[in-house]
């Protein structure tokens, strides 16, 4: 038996996704030839691979991107036209009232997102005090985390000094020559996390291609995008698209128009993908979420029912649908659908206290204690607080106040940052005719959930009750500016306004 | 310093030119431009060509004593900037002005104050008032904005003492004083120092708030009858107020005089169509007719501006339920509960629907949540009862009827309700002392009433008194019982069990009382909407719902790159500290589970 071909050796190795054992085949067959194209190229491969990250889905925008953000268009946008102000009055499905909304005052979705819980804080110290500040030593810095992550892939591998020394690379020599410049990109992009080499290479290879190369103008877009030039992105896509239909670059170009808070354009460009590659289920699922940002829920979930039928196991979906249904009184449906979730194997805290939720909304009494009994055995710090917030309501169900107000206890003894529990609690000890401390309680959710317009209600009534007209006023305000649709506010401030307008 | 000198002259000038004579015949007319032009064209004779920035230098000519009386010279510009809301330039201008008068421009000052508690910055604009008053301590207008300020604030007893110093200053009576001094009053628990003042108040001038305060009053001090003469005679002023109406027609309603009150709340939608209270109010008097077709016509109209309102959702069920679409009724039932979750009503009303539909379980659970929050009414303790002994729980369901019929004392049909299921549970003692009971209840209720019970409350009563061999004389009233003769004992009591299910209509009756509710709702609101607060509170309660888990997934499956790149994803969302249950699904038997979660929902 003769010897295998090392370099097939690796070649095979890669194919099988077995990166260590195919970058040490490499590096020895490198030892013994520093000039050998073929395995230097797999080699970058190989290490590129390990790291590969699919990075149009689930981008997280920085402390500095959300904070120092002037790339949107239009500063006061009109409604149904942004994914940052109010929603419309107009808007589709079920209000505040009913669907509770997230910090950054879009509707509360079916999954949690990168971003979609964190919001878009108005100010600094909004921004340092995002909910998961106390579970989570995770800084929201200007670099996202993920992104870091990518970068350290290459301090890993330090013993030998780094495969590729960047600054002594002859970018323009190797920008010429097609078979290495793409693996050597997407190591550099990838693997180092250098995106200023990235684009310094990527713009000299696009050139070098006479700009006839659409993948090169893809990876442009790619680095100006890191690099926060959104406009510059938008252009290389586009050439790009203008050579080549790919669903990739509809993506990125989506999320360019994202960034610079032009939904609608987004979505055209979505939609346009969608003509191209019909049945395209992660152009289809972008097209929702933007929908469901917008606040327009019913066609949200036409969207993801769509994708349902490309995709029956798409977890997102089922999930925003199950969501959808619950909120709109439709408990036994969305049972249905958090059940499907069960069954695909999803076996977590949340998905368990969806379930009991359901279950009680459907008045299936017997299921909802076993299922919350379990979604507490599974739940971690991060979510236990939510599982003692949720059996919180269902004490309230039944109509057990003492139980209820424990649990809102054991919720705020699991995270302190609770806002939702310090209202209800708030609400609870107004029942009992504790003022003081109920207003104590409204105050503190009302700052630890700025996006929250019910402790604000809360507060001006109570101080409306008490007699102090002024802060009511004032409070009453606040409720209305988040939830400019509330009726009971808008109440309280019209009896308000006529103590305070009269002459 | 010629500025120096400026400002002093200002000083002396000031009184001088606010004499107080023509300051309180301006104060009665603060707002009416018409008294402050004159003056102003007056001295924009002087000052026309110069530019308000260049005042000084014209003031600083000798001998030019008049032109410095330019303290009021732009009076009228900020008035006319006040009345438009053009608080912007109304504030900039008043700023150049008092800058110019070293802050002595009384009117200026005054609507400073004024704007500054139209912004909710009441103690600021207090405090300008104060001003003011020093500045023309004979307008009795800036005592009474203090008055009001220190009213807004909270301090009554203060707001009184500055309302009394400024009925000393005027020489004939304001109504608005004494209408001020009576809520003041009001608030510090003076009632019939308050009612004094209202009476005075409307003596002087009729203001339809000053009936709507008096009336509050006597329904503070259970005057029903006064509180329904003040507002009838509010009405003979005002016949077009929708608010005034809607009260009276509340009223009447509470007192049971349904005609006059649908009189009322007829004409308040005539003016309003879309007043709230009196929709409500009004569908659940037709409600009460069975008219559930015109009252959900009604309730449509409400719905476009109170979607989130629980009583309307409770109103809106009990109109289904008396169509008898039971689902619609529970889902909106559901919805009103969701919204309010304090409110027995509705829990009640829940409790009503389940148990008509048959779902007993369900319809105990609602009824016990609503013991919990009411544990003082009667009736719940009945339908429990009725719930429960259907549960075939005897023991409870009889001290559940022991309850109701302690609680309640006048309601008839608890005591048939009780009777029957002694009956059924052979205690025939119980039971004729139960249908003595009721009897004597119906007897008292034909008395305080008039009228009689339902028809087949007072049928199943003479079964079951026929039964026990009572006399069931007093269960006669017009139709008599003919039905009875044929039957023999054994399905009599087949009967009588089912007659608990054919009570429906006694519980139907009661439940028309939680149509009542939402008419009681519109009054309660200053302490009931609180709750409604809660409610929307409560909806967050999902908060944690879907959360985590999906995003890793959906990755996942949206790009299904090889199963290495998705466990560094994981690995990413790790550090992030997000739930990642990769582990937990090696550890738990999931197969077996699977199938454990079919046979529950299943």
């Amino acid at each position: 038996m003769g010897k295998m071909d090392p370099l097939f050796l690796a070649l095979s190795y890669f194919k099988r996704r077995k990166f260590e054992k195919c970058i040490t085949a490499c590096t020895e067959l490198l030892a013994k030839n520093p000039y050998d194209q073929a395995v230097w190229s797999l080699k970058t491969r190989a290490l590129t691979e390990q790291v590969w990250v699919d990075e149009c889905d689930g981008e997280e925008e920085g402390l500095a991107d959300v904070l120092m953000d002037d790339n949107t268009i239009a500063s006061v946008a009109r409604p149904g036209t942004s994914l940052r102000t109010a929603p419309p009055s107009t808007a589709d499905g079920p209000s505040q009232t009913f669907r509770p909304s997230t910090q950054s005052g879009r509707p509360l979705s079916g999954v949690v997102r990168p971003g979609s819980q964190g919001g878009r804080p108005g100010t600094m110290d909004q921004a340092l005090r995002t909910p998961r500040t106390a579970q989570t030593a995770r800084p929201m810095s200007a670099t996202s985390g993920r992104h870091v992550r990518l970068g350290t892939a290459s301090m890993l591998s330090t013993t030998e000094g780094p495969f590729i020394n960047l600054a002594r690379l002859n970018i323009a020599k190797y920008a010429t020559q097609q078979n290495i410049a793409k693996a050597l990109f997407e190591y550099i992009y990838f693997h180092e996390n250098d995106v200023r080499h990235a684009l310094d290479l990527a713009a000299q290879a696009t050139q070098a291609q006479e700009f006839k190369d659409w993948w090169w103008k893809v990876q442009l877009g790619r680095c100006y995008y890191r690099l926060g030039l959104f406009r510059d992105a938008e252009k290389q896509f586009k050439s790009a698209l203008k050579q080549q239909d790919h669903i990739n670059t509809y993506l990125l170009l989506g999320r360019v128009y994202i960034r610079l808070d032009q939904p609608i354009g987004a979505l055209e460009v979505y939609k346009e993908g969608l003509d191209k590659y019909p049945g395209e289920v992660t152009l289809l699922t972008a097209i929702a979420r933007i929908y469901e940002g917008l606040h327009d829920l019913t066609k949200a979930v036409k969207f993801y029912k769509d994708i349902l039928h490309h995709d029956a196991t798409h977890v997102e979906a089922i999930a925003c649908i199950g969501t959808h249904h619950f909120y709109t009184d439709q408990p036994e449906v969305a049972l249905r659908f958090y059940r499907r979730l069960l069954q695909m194997g999803i076996y977590n805290c949340e998905i368990f206290n969806n379930l009991g939720l359901c279950c009680f909304y459907a008045q299936q009494y017997d299921m909802t204690l076993t299922c919350f009994e379990r979604a507490l055995s599974l739940a971690t710090d991060h979510s236990v607080a939510d599982v003692w917030y949720n059996l919180g309501h269902i004490a309230l169900g039944i109509g057990d106040i003492n139980l209820a107000y424990q649990c809102y206890r054991l919720a705020l003894v699991a995270n302190n940052d609770h806002g939702e529990s310090y209202n209800n609690l708030g609400v609870l000890e107004y029942r009992r005719g504790n003022l003081d401390t109920a207003r104590a309680f409204f105050m503190t959710a009302a700052s630890l959930a700025p996006h929250m317009f019910q402790p604000h209600f809360n507060h001006a009534k109570l101080a409306h009750k008490v007699g102090d007209l002024q802060t009511s006023y004032i409070i009453v305000q606040k409720a209305l500016a988040l939830f400019p649709g509330h009726v009971d506010s808008k109440e309280l401030l019209k009896t308000l306004e006529t103590h305070f307008h009269t002459l | 310093m010629t500025n120096n000198e400026l400002g002093g002259s200002v000083v002396i000038l000031l009184p001088e030119h606010l004499d107080p004579n023509r300051k309180a015949e301006k104060s009665l007319y603060t707002m009416n431009p018409v008294t402050e032009t004159p003056e102003s064209q007056v001295n924009g004779m002087t000052t026309t060509t110069v530019p308000p920035g260049s005042a000084l230098k014209a003031k600083s000519r000798p001998r030019k004593a008049p032109e410095l009386q330019t303290v009021e010279r732009r009076n009228w510009l900020i008035h006319l900037h006040y009345v438009r809301k053009e608080f912007d330039l109304c504030k900039h201008l008043i700023r150049e002005q008092l800058e110019e008068t070293r802050g002595m421009c009384e009117y200026a000052n005054y609507v400073q104050g004024l704007i500054l508690r139209q912004e909710g910055k009441i103690q600021e604009s207090f405090e300008l008032f104060q001003l003011c008053n020093i500045l023309n301590p004979s307008s009795v207008e800036n005592i009474k904005q203090m008055a009001r300020a220190l009213f807004l604030l909270g301090r009554h007893k203060l707001a009184v003492e500055a309302y009394l110093q400024a009925e000393d200053k005027l020489d004939k009576p304001d109504w608005e004083l004494h209408h001020n001094l009576g809520v003041c009053y009001l608030h510090l628990k003076d009632y019939d120092g308050s009612r004094e003042q209202l009476m005075f108040a409307l003596e002087q001038n009729k203001h339809h708030q000053t009936f709507a305060v008096l009336a509050k009053l006597y329904l503070l001090v259970n005057d029903v009858s006064s509180a329904i003469s003040t507002y009838r005679a509010a009405i003979e002023y005002f016949p077009e107020n929708g608010d005034l109406h809607t009260a009276l027609g509340l009223l009447y309603m509470q007192t049971g005089k349904y005609q006059q009150a649908f009189e009322h709340l007829g004409t308040t939608l005539t003016f309003d169509p879309n007043n709230t209270r009196a929709i409500l109010a009004a569908g659940s008097m037709m409600q009460s007719h069975q008219d559930f077709d015109v009252a959900l016509a009604k309730y449509r109209v409400a719905a476009q501006s109170i979607a989130e309102s629980p009583p309307l959702w409770n109103n809106i069920a009990m109109c289904f339920f008396g169509k008898r679409k039971y689902v619609a009724s529970i889902s909106c039932l559901k919805r009103a509960n969701y919204l309010a979750p304090f409110d027995w009503k509705i829990l009640y009303n829940l409790g009503l629907v389940h148990l008509t539909m048959q779902q007993y379980t369900s319809a105990f659970h609602f009824l016990s949540a609503a013991v919990n929050l009411r544990p003082t009414k009667g009736h719940i303790f009945m339908l429990l009862a009725i719930s429960l002994t259907y549960l075939d729980d005897e023991e409870n369901a009889r001290q559940a009827y022991e309850q109701a019929v302690r609680l309640e004392e006048r309601d008839p049909s608890i005591c048939l309700n009780y009777g029957i299921f002694l009956h059924n549970h052979n205690d025939k003692e119980g039971a004729i002392k139960m249908i003595n009971e009721f009897e004597v209840r119906m007897v008292k209720f034909r008395h305080a009433t008039g009228a009689d019970l339902d028809t087949e409350i007072i049928e199943n009563g003479a079964k079951l008194a026929s039964l026990l061999g009572v006399d069931g004389s007093v269960f006669r009233k017009k139709p008599g019982r003919t039905r009875l003769d044929a039957q023999d004992e054994t399905v009599l009591l087949e009967k009588t069990a089912s007659v608990t299910d054919t009570l429906k209509p006694v519980e139907e009756s009661v439940c028309q009382s939680p149509p009542p509710v939402p008419t009681a709702i519109p009054e309660l609101n200053p302490s009931e909407v609180p709750d409604a607060g809660n409610t929307a509170v409560l909806v967050p309660p999902m908060e944690a719902l879907t959360l985590e888990e999906p995003p890793a997934f959906v990755s996942d499956s949206s790009n299904a790159r090889g199963k290495f790149l998705a466990s560094a994803r994981l690995q990413f969302q790790e550090d992030e500290s997000k739930v990642t249950d990769t582990e937990n699904k090696k550890e738990t038997p999931n197969s077996g589970f699977a199938e454990y979660s079919d046979d529950i929902f299943d």
